[in-house]
């Protein structure tokens, strides 16, 4: 009867030791990247590689995102705001709904799925076949070589992506409101240019690099540390694009907190 | 005598799994090292603590009477001075075979001509010719990628050299092409190579001594020619292939 009493302390205090673990080992990789960053060399090519493959390949998927995020944005607006005649604020709600948030969220959360999946299955074959192994043997920092580029090619993506899914967004709102929900098209863009300030699309570029970085680096990360062969590379995969997910979610709470309560 | 490389009583576990026991032994310089021993003993274990990749519980390693630790090996710029085929070759799969010979090349020399030669110069010495050259890793069949993996390793000229059974997967013939170079880069080049391999064919071909592991602890060492008349029941269990004798086929055991 008594060893029952221990099962849920015990269970507590494992994950919690669990947890502080991994908090620990992601400041150490943390750190280790922070050192690689500002020391050569810096892989050009890997670089300019991984620009095309996280940047330029995931313009579709965020392109069709925003383009219906933004449609559906207008279209909910107008149904809750005809209920006390306010259906003019569409423009104004799909504009800066989509700059301060849905842009750079649905943006991270799309590049999560997508990125962090690939980084961090594709490091952590490279883990469990040793290929890792073999870059230290041939004289290359695997950090350096690995996670910086896809790191840094995250943070300058993510920005330019959300700036295209900023606009893609809008028109998406532009689209339904214009065509099915009847505004007429010189307002509706008056409304939207009207309302949006410098303050609104900056503060969303700074959440993306955030993004940018969490995606990358924690596709990084857990590929990096991956274990137990085929089983592993998938586990880790999963914990990337889990984590980053939460991540961003947690973080994009933060920063706006930051930036607009002042 | 000079040694390259002495190991004192280096002992590694993972968890409670003791797998390198107090192991000690020396490599001399400009010779060809052969280590057999059964599976699971701990012979790729033992090249990983040496080239750093793992971190052994405790014990001492020295490379040109120097100690070797985290430090040391990047001071001495130390993956340099060495190459290491792996046991499953760990070919850059988003490399094609040229660029994954020249890999540790290119940050001295950025000529690609010079790249190209070097490639095709290693190539040969492998027992490939250069159609191969721009193929992908996963366009080989698995002896070739072996042999691309032991082009990587020698590309720098090294002076010392690691092998993790370089002929396994291959064919008798491609197997002796191998076992020649390994000869010749010892001869020529002056290096110096450890082999792990299972193949006793090869070991022979190959090695000036021979060290016989088990149970993560050298037991044997001696002269290549020695091998037949070591009296050691582990050794000749071991040369026989015999499942009878002292090692138990149970590695629990
Ligand atoms: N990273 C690791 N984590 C846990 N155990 C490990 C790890 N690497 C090796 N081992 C264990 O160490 C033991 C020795 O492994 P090692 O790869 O050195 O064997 P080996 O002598 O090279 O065998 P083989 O001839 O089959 O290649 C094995 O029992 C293995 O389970
Ligand atoms: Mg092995």
């Amino acid at each position: 009867m008594y060893k029952y009493i221990y099962i849920i302390p015990e269970a507590i205090g494992k994950s919690v030791l669990r947890m502080c673990a991994s908090i620990g080992s992601i400041a150490i990789f943390f750190y280790d990247f922070v050192i690689c960053l500002f020391t050569p060399p810096i892989y050009i090519k890997s670089l300019l590689i991984q620009l095309v493959r996280i940047g330029y390949n995931s313009l579709p998927v965020i392109g069709l995102t925003a383009f219906f995020t933004g449609g559906v944005l207008a279209l909910q607006i107008y149904v809750g705001g005809s209920r006390f005649n306010a259906e003019n604020i569409v423009a104004s709600i799909v504009a800066l709904g989509i700059t301060r948030e849905l842009g750079p969220v649905i943006a991270g959360l799309m590049l999560a799925g997508r990125v962090s999946a690939s980084i961090s299955a594709e490091i952590a074959t490279m883990r469990v076949t040793e290929q890792i192994d073999a870059l230290i043997t041939l004289s290359t920092n695997p950090m350096k070589y690995l996670v910086v580029p896809r790191v840094l090619a995250a943070v300058i993506s993510l920005p330019i992506l959300v700036i295209i899914a900023d606009i893609i967004g809008i028109m998406g709102g532009f689209v339904v409101g214009t065509k099915t929900l009847g505004f007429i098209e010189q307002s509706y863009i008056k409304n939207t240019l009207d309302i949006i300030e410098l303050r609104d699309v900056l503060s969303g570029l700074v959440k993306a690099a955030v993004f940018g970085f969490i995606v990358a680096f924690m596709g990084c990360y857990h590929g990096y540390n991956s274990t137990g062969g085929a089983q592993g590379v998938g586990r880790s995969t999963t914990l990337a694009v889990v984590s980053a997910s939460i991540l961003i979610l947690a973080s994009n709470y933060i920063l706006t907190s930051l930036v607009f309560t002042n | 005598m000079d040694h390259i490389l002495k190991i004192n009583e280096l002992s590694k576990s993972f968890g409670d799994k003791s797998v390198l026991d107090n192991l000690s032994i020396n490599i001399e310089r400009n010779k060809s090292q052969v280590i057999i021993g059964g599976s699971g003993t701990g012979k790729s274990v033992l090249l990983k603590c040496i080239l750093g990749l793992i971190e052994p519980d405790s014990g001492e390693i020295f490379f040109n009477q120097q100690i070797l630790n985290k430090k040391k090996r990047a001071d001495i710029d130390f993956h340099s001075k060495i190459g290491m085929l792996f046991q499953g070759a760990a070919l850059f799969d988003s490399l094609n075979v040229q660029e994954n010979i020249t890999f540790g090349i290119k940050k001295l020399e950025s000529n690609l001509g010079d790249l190209t030669e070097i490639a095709v110069d290693k190539l040969k010495k492998v027992g490939l010719n250069s159609s191969v050259l721009y193929f992908y890793p996963s366009e080989l069949s698995g002896g070739m990628q072996k042999r691309v993996a032991l082009a990587r390793a020698i590309a720098r000229n090294p002076e010392l050299l690691f092998f993790d059974e370089p002929t396994t997967g291959l064919d008798p013939i491609m197997a002796d092409v191998i076992n020649n170079l390994i000869n010749e880069v010892i001869e020529e080049v002056g290096a110096t190579a450890i082999t792990i391999t299972h193949d006793m064919e090869s070991a022979k071909k190959i090695a000036d001594k021979i060290s016989m592991l088990y149970k993560g602890a050298v037991i044997w060492t001696g002269d290549a020619m020695d091998i037949n008349s070591s009296n050691n029941p582990y050794v000749d269990q071991f040369i026989k292939g015999s499942s009878d004798g002292p090692i138990k086929i149970n590695p629990n055991d």
